[in-house]
């Protein structure tokens, strides 16, 4: 059985944004965050992970759980450009996938498990949800996620028996491939990034989802209400906003419903592209990230070989059904 | 959530008169024609400026001692200012408060302030003062990352929390209490992550942004005019020169590195390159602006160089406020 270190990417900046004044959303401490590595590292040790390699954050949140969690194994952090940004993470999940680590454990929400993608677009993922309306990752208890990363890293459980690769956005810009999303890529009639996330659903123009989940918040939630879409259907959901088809109440962030204006739901193929044209900006997994100047356009389509998704539940259901967190009875060598 | 074009001129404008008012400030302290230490407000324009654009003269803001951005952004008159660093009987406190005193009843400051922390329960008693009158005035506070540990901090938030007073708490985070990095004085190193523990929505921006911060503050001022209550808004600025004066680089307590890094972000410039792109303001009309705030500034310099001294026999005078009757004259 091959395994490898667990990477570990904790976004201080997650859960802080705009919308806990726009909408009702809670701001997720750091402290909050380092407990929870520290309850992963915990369980991710039970389960036979020894070597771990983090990116190193200016908060400290995964140098603070190190000594909280007694954590007795190979631990040492990636380099860091330090430039408090996306860029740290993209860096790192880059180094996570060159030093051939078996799964990358993230904290944050859809925007952090977006750049991990960026930097290694189909890492093997354990996603702990830290943000605010995410869809992408889960909430999920830290020993449990770290638990199942464990597991994966020791080789206990190969990754192809419970991971499946999510579904991504690939943003074409001038005819670069320069980016993607997880979950749901949108044009929004605004000029400049500011406060980088959306809340008015007024100023939305056009989406494309890779999932659309009634139960979710956000943008993907307005296409879920209409036409849900799976995270493992195939294809995707674009959305045309504007008056002459239908009106949604849809909960486009914690606590705020808005009645959305939906001129039409279609579903695309695999691959299909979407082309969108400023003036505009693209908003990617729920942030403002790209300003379109008039005219210039962007190709939007949704594939299927984005990050391979640890599912926590199976993992661990597997691991019961192997008998894999057994103790060997008292006095005896084990069997 | 857009930003209409009147009000991104206007934010650049508020911008550049605190740039060139500060940068002629450093001069003059530099060359020594102005008395005592100034802190300077380069780097960080994008705060005072995107925060003060969603206020009205009525509503009031308490400043710290790197205070002469707030009031610039407020509405400050140049002439009063520099003749208040001149120490001139023009000034903003007839000559006798200096740089940490500056301030403006009739706009809303109510004072720079030596004391560090020292604001917050001063603007959250003009909040109260707001909310008892039947006013929809807020009552903005600013303070940086070394204050936010200071009890009075804690206590104007903890009541202004309880009681829904239209405040807004904003801490301008730039990374140094003086020459201290957060690192080295707070646990933590989010200030809004103690908004959830006061009772209130903490929220952070990118502070040398100010269409982010002008963004935040509208919500944030929309919110308390509801009367639903004050946000902790902590924006991440960069204070480019020295704790004092002008000095940037070379110093003990941070690598040049650092700054360079931060002053690639530089708020005026990264404003006008979006200004520039969106085809709101061109280079050139954005250097006429520098050139006429300037020319301002200069003028108002002369004019408060040329000031008169405050005479000996007025020291005392402007103390207290004698338009009470003393507590002993009161009627019983």
């Amino acid at each position: 059985m091959t395994g490898g270190p667990v990477g570990i990417v904790a976004n201080p900046a997650s859960g802080k944004d705009i919308r806990r004044l726009v909408a009702r959303a809670s701001v997720f401490d750091n402290q909050e965050k380092a407990a929870i590595v520290a309850r992963a590292f915990v369980g991710a040790i039970a389960a036979g992970a020894t070597s771990f390699r983090y990116l190193p954050d200016r908060y400290g949140i995964v140098a603070q759980a190190i000594p909280d969690a007694g954590v007795d194994a190979d631990v040492a952090p990636v380099d860091s450009p330090d430039t408090d940004s996306a860029l740290d993470t993209i860096r790192a999940a880059a180094q996570f996938r060159d030093l051939g680590c078996a799964v990358v454990l993230t904290l944050g929400g859809d925007g952090t498990n977006r750049a991990v993608a960026r930097g290694w677009r189909d890492a093997p993922l354990v996603a702990i949800s830290t943000g605010t309306n995410n869809v992408f990752p889960r909430m999920i208890e830290g020993t449990v996620a770290g638990a199942a990363a464990g597991l994966v890293a020791s080789g206990a459980i190969a990754l192809a028996e419970v991971a499946r690769p999510a579904k991504l956005v690939t943003v074409t810009v001038d005819g670069e491939r320069d980016d993607l999303a997880l979950v749901d890529a949108v044009l929004v009639d605004e000029r400049f990034l500011g406060a980088r996330a959306i809340w008015d659903a007024s100023r939305l123009r056009v989406a494309v989802l890779t999932r659309a989940e009634p139960a979710s918040v956000g943008v993907s939630a307005i296409g879920g209400l209409l036409r849900p879409l799976g995270e493992r259907d195939p294809g995707g959901l674009a959305l045309d906003f504007g008056s002459g088809g239908v009106l949604v109440d849809a909960p486009i962030a914690p606590g705020l419903y808005q009645t959305v204006p939906v001129r039409r739901v279609r579903p695309l193929a695999e691959g299909e592209p979407v082309v969108v044209e400023g003036p505009g900006v693209l908003a990617l997994d729920g942030e403002r990230e790209r300003v379109l100047k008039q005219g210039q356009r962007a190709i939007l389509s949704v594939v299927p070989d984005g990050p391979r998704v640890v599912d926590v539940r199976q993992t661990l259901h597997v691991a019961a059904c192997r008998g894999l967190f057994r103790a060997a009875p008292e006095g005896r060598d084990g069997d | 959530m857009d930003v209409d074009r009147n009000v991104l001129l206007d934010l650049h404008r508020r911008m550049v008169r605190i740039r060139v008012f500060e940068e002629e400030a450093g001069k003059l302290m530099e060359a020594a024609r102005v008395p005592g230490a100034l802190h300077l407000y380069v780097g960080e324009e994008a705060v005072a400026a995107g925060v003060m654009a969603n206020l009205t003269d009525d509503d009031q803001i308490t400043s710290t001692h790197r205070g002469h951005g707030h009031l610039v952004a407020k509405g400050g008159d140049f002439k009063r200012m520099y003749a208040e660093l001149f120490g001139r009987a023009t000034g903003y406190n007839k000559g006798k408060g200096g740089s940490m005193h500056v301030c403006d009843m009739e706009i809303g400051m109510l004072g720079a302030n030596g004391i560090v922390g020292a604001g917050p329960p001063i603007a959250i008693g003009a909040a109260f003062s707001d909310r008892y009158r039947g006013t929809s005035n807020v009552a903005v506070t600013f303070f940086g990352d070394g204050a936010s540990n200071e009890g009075g901090v804690h206590e104007a938030a903890n009541i202004a929390a309880l009681w829904k007073l239209p405040g807004l708490f904003v801490c301008e985070y730039n990374g140094y209490g003086e020459f201290t990095p957060p690192a080295r004085h707070q646990a933590i190193r989010d200030v809004a992550d103690r908004a959830a523990g006061y009772g209130m929505p903490g929220v952070v921006v990118d502070g040398m942004d100010v269409i982010a911060v002008y963004e935040a503050t509208r919500e944030a001022v929309a919110r308390a005019r509801r009367g639903d209550g004050p946000t902790l808004l902590e924006c991440k600025t960069y204070r480019f020169y020295d704790h004092v004066g002008i000095r940037g680089m070379g110093v003990s307590y941070r690598t040049d590195d650092e700054v360079l890094q931060w002053r690639k972000r530089d708020p005026v410039a990264l404003l006008e390159a979006h200004l520039a792109d969106a085809q709101i303001l061109s280079s050139d009309d954005a250097r006429a602006v520098h050139d006429e705030v300037r020319a301002e500034a200069l003028a108002a310099v002369a004019f408060a160089e040329s000031s008169p001294f405050p005479e000996p026999h007025e020291l005392l005078e402007d103390v207290y406020d004698t338009s009470l009757p003393a507590p002993d004259e009161a009627p019983r």
